[in-house]
């Protein structure tokens, strides 16, 4: 299947199950329902082959480009269907699997996510590790077989829905930083796992803090080598910064397309409207030469953290355009438009802090990409 | 199309055309790389590979003529000279009545030399027309302007007599506007490649309080902001040229305008690591400030092409395709 035929067959699909696939909006949606939405799209698109191209055919996928993927998460979030923030964790979670579980462990666990059977979350932020994820505390012990962890979890998305987690964990002595992290894949129906949910801005449920109590995970749960965690966090973070902003691309032009069909007359500065037109023209550009970049096998690196900072740029600019053409839809109003604008444009105030902050981002291109040695 | 290895050895001549100092030499060097005869045969294609070094280089020649003249399908050549819109707009700059034709718009740095001009004039009806005027008929005046080097000038005439008169459709016109903003959005974001270079490698030898400035966070973020607003710029001028060569109107006037407000962006961040020394006619960062402050103006400004891309916007109420994955 190449990408055009993919594109066509998908769009034909996505048009005749259209009533099925909409999502619905509005103050009276609960994160729950958004959430059993979202399992019932991937549900849907998996038993109809659309989910599993661009996957490896090991772990359930069908092969093929992985363009077809990109464009899938595209069409359902220009068409709506889809909420691309937690729609996109699989393109982060699957290919940490692929890349560093037993192949069975991968070949058993992938398709339930990919299928939307299991919701799984990454556990990697902690309550003194933001930016500086090389400090992290949360303890593993060796145990026979096994391994123990306790310590503490925070800005976990969707870890109250989650049965799987990808967690890092301090194998290595406390000062031992980037050299003795170790992941491992954890049941979260284990026992000693209290999840709490933190309410956030956007008025979502989104994230959540997670605390382990001596908690046992097997060693065939290991992902990678023991200590060998920092390669599959940076192994993995490109990811975050590729397909899912390529997502968010299509998002962002849906909301963007949607206020310029809308906004009352007058609302809209033209130069202001032109500005942030021109601002995700040029961030979609970016992201879709990384698109390309990632099906002709090149390695993402820290050149990502380039559309990170677009996007975040470019979310806040979109946003900050709707407050200004439209301010009473997102203060006062209690319709779904309204509510839609709102939630958006609170979330929107989070692209700059997610996913590695705006200032992250600045010193890994300062580092990395610009050679300003280590800024010490 | 062009394949990766001759589109590398283009680029390397180019690269060393560029090397030259003054425009006649760069002319002459650019006529033995065969960039005229590259253009005849891959169009758009080869557009980037030039006007990405001339920017680098802070060069000068008569590229641009070329590109915006044989987009209109007339025969280009080192004595044939393009006249460009008044600075920041892209009206024609022309007006034909009864074969008598006005003008006032911009001449590059051949126009001095050159024996022709196509001028693009608008008839009393409306319509377009590529009028070929000896330049003798014609005032030209030199620019001194903010960047002197650029050899830019005021050509203007009134009552001149056309040699030859070509109708232009609009979209022919729009087209090689699309082709020139192309051209300029890869020149501006040259010279932004180089005002970064030329800010990092002070960053990294200036020392302050007992180590290099490009220590400090501060400067640090002023450079990356650099990079990030020249490669979507980059990017965003490399989605307007399709597989096919084409080149879209509306993209490119889009990338014109983020290369002209990027380019400003990263001129503003790197003048302030250079700091005194980058206020100085002795660095070379001004030549490089002076030409970015120009080419923003040549075939409509940032400003200019982003309320016009607005008032568009308003009157459709439709967001435009993007170009697809």
């Amino acid at each position: 299947m190449d990408l055009q035929e993919f594109r066509t067959g998908l769009d034909a699909w996505l048009d005749e199950h259209e009533p099925e696939l909409a999502a619905g909006f509005g103050p009276e949606v609960s994160f729950d329902a958004e959430m059993a939405h979202l399992s019932k799209v991937k549900r849907m698109t998996f038993d109809a082959g659309w989910m599993r191209w661009g996957w490896p055919e090991r772990v359930g996928g069908l092969g093929g480009s992985t363009l077809m993927r990109a464009y899938l998460g595209e069409a359902l979030a220009a068409r709506d269907m889809i909420e691309p923030g937690i729609y996109s964790m699989t393109e982060v979670l699957a290919p940490t699997m692929i890349g560093f579980a037993r192949p069975e462990l991968a070949a058993e666990m992938v398709p339930r996510l990919l299928r939307g059977d299991e919701t799984w979350c990454q556990g990697f932020s902690e309550p003194s590790t933001g930016s500086n994820l090389g400090s992290l505390a949360c303890r593993a012990r060796r145990d026979g077989d096994a391994w123990r962890v306790s310590g503490q979890k925070v800005w976990t998305s969707l870890a109250q829905y989650a049965h799987r987690c990808v967690l890092l964990t301090r194998t290595g002595p406390p000062e031992s930083g980037s050299r003795g992290i170790t992941a491992l894949f954890v049941d979260m129906d284990s026992p000693g796992i209290t999840v709490r949910p933190i309410r956030a801005l956007h008025g979502r449920d989104e994230f959540c803090e997670v605390f382990f109590d001596d908690v046992r995970v097997p060693d065939d749960r290991r992902l990678g080598e023991v200590d060998g965690g920092w390669a599959i966090a940076m192994d993995l973070l490109p990811y975050e910064r590729s397909t899912s902003l390529w997502h968010r691309s299509a998002y962002l032009r849906q909301r963007l397309g949607h206020l310029l069909a809308s906004a009352p007359e007058g609302a809209l500065d033209p130069a202001e409207l032109g500005e942030v037109v021109q601002m995700a023209f040029a961030f979609h550009a970016r992201s879709r030469a990384t698109q390309h970049r990632m099906a002709r096998g090149e390695r993402l690196g820290p050149e990502t953290s380039i559309d990170k900072v677009l996007l975040a740029t470019t979310e806040q600019a979109v946003f900050d355009l709707v407050a200004g053409a439209v301010p009473a839809a997102v203060a006062l109003g209690g319709d779904a438009d309204g509510d839609r604008w709102r939630t958006g444009f609170l979330y929107s105030r989070a692209a700059t802090i997610y996913g590695g902050s705006a200032e992250i981002q600045r010193d890994i291109i300062a580092r990395r990409l610009l050679d300003l040695g280590d800024g010490r | 199309m062009m394949d990766a290895d001759t589109a590398e050895l283009l680029a390397q001549s180019l690269e060393r055309a560029f090397r030259n100092t003054s425009g006649k030499e760069v002319e002459a060097a650019l006529e033995e790389v065969g960039w005229r005869e590259a253009l005849d045969e891959e169009g758009a294609a080869v557009v980037p590979l030039l006007f990405a070094r001339q920017g680098e280089a802070n060069a000068t020649s008569g590229a641009l003529d070329d590109v915006l003249t044989s987009a209109l399908g007339l025969p280009t050549g080192p004595g044939t000279a393009f006249v460009l819109p008044e600075f920041g707009a892209y009206a024609p700059p022309g007006s034909l009545h009864d074969g008598d034709l006005a003008l006032q718009g911009l001449g590059s740095a051949r126009m001095a030399a050159a024996d022709r001009a196509v001028v693009l004039a608008t008839r009393p009806d409306g319509a377009l027309s590529a009028v070929v005027v000896d330049t003798g008929e014609v005032e030209v005046r030199p620019i001194g302007g903010v960047d002197p080097r650029l050899g830019l000038c005021a050509v203007g005439g009134r009552h001149v007599s056309a040699t030859g008169e070509t109708p232009v459709t609009p979209a022919a016109w729009d087209a090689a506007l699309a082709v020139g903003r192309v051209a300029l959005a890869h020149e501006l974001i040259g010279a932004s490649r180089t005002m970064l270079r030329l800010a990092r490698e002070h960053a990294l030898t200036r020392v302050q309080f007992g180590k290099p400035i490009a220590a400090f966070q501060a400067v640090r973020h002023r450079l990356a902001e650099c990079l990030v607003a020249i490669d979507s710029a980059e990017a965003a001028a490399g989605a307007a040229i399709g597989a096919d060569s084409e080149v879209s109107p509306l993209l490119a006037g889009m990338a014109k305008a983020v290369a002209g407000r990027n380019a400003r962006t990263v001129a503003r961040h790197c003048q302030q690591v250079l700091a005194g020394v980058g206020f100085t006619d002795e660095h070379d960062f001004h030549r490089y400030f002076r030409r970015v402050l120009t080419l923003d103006g040549l075939l409509g400004d940032a400003r200019t092409l982003t309320r016009a891309l607005g008032e568009e916007l308003l009157r459709e109420r439709r967001l435009p395709a993007a170009p697809p994955l």
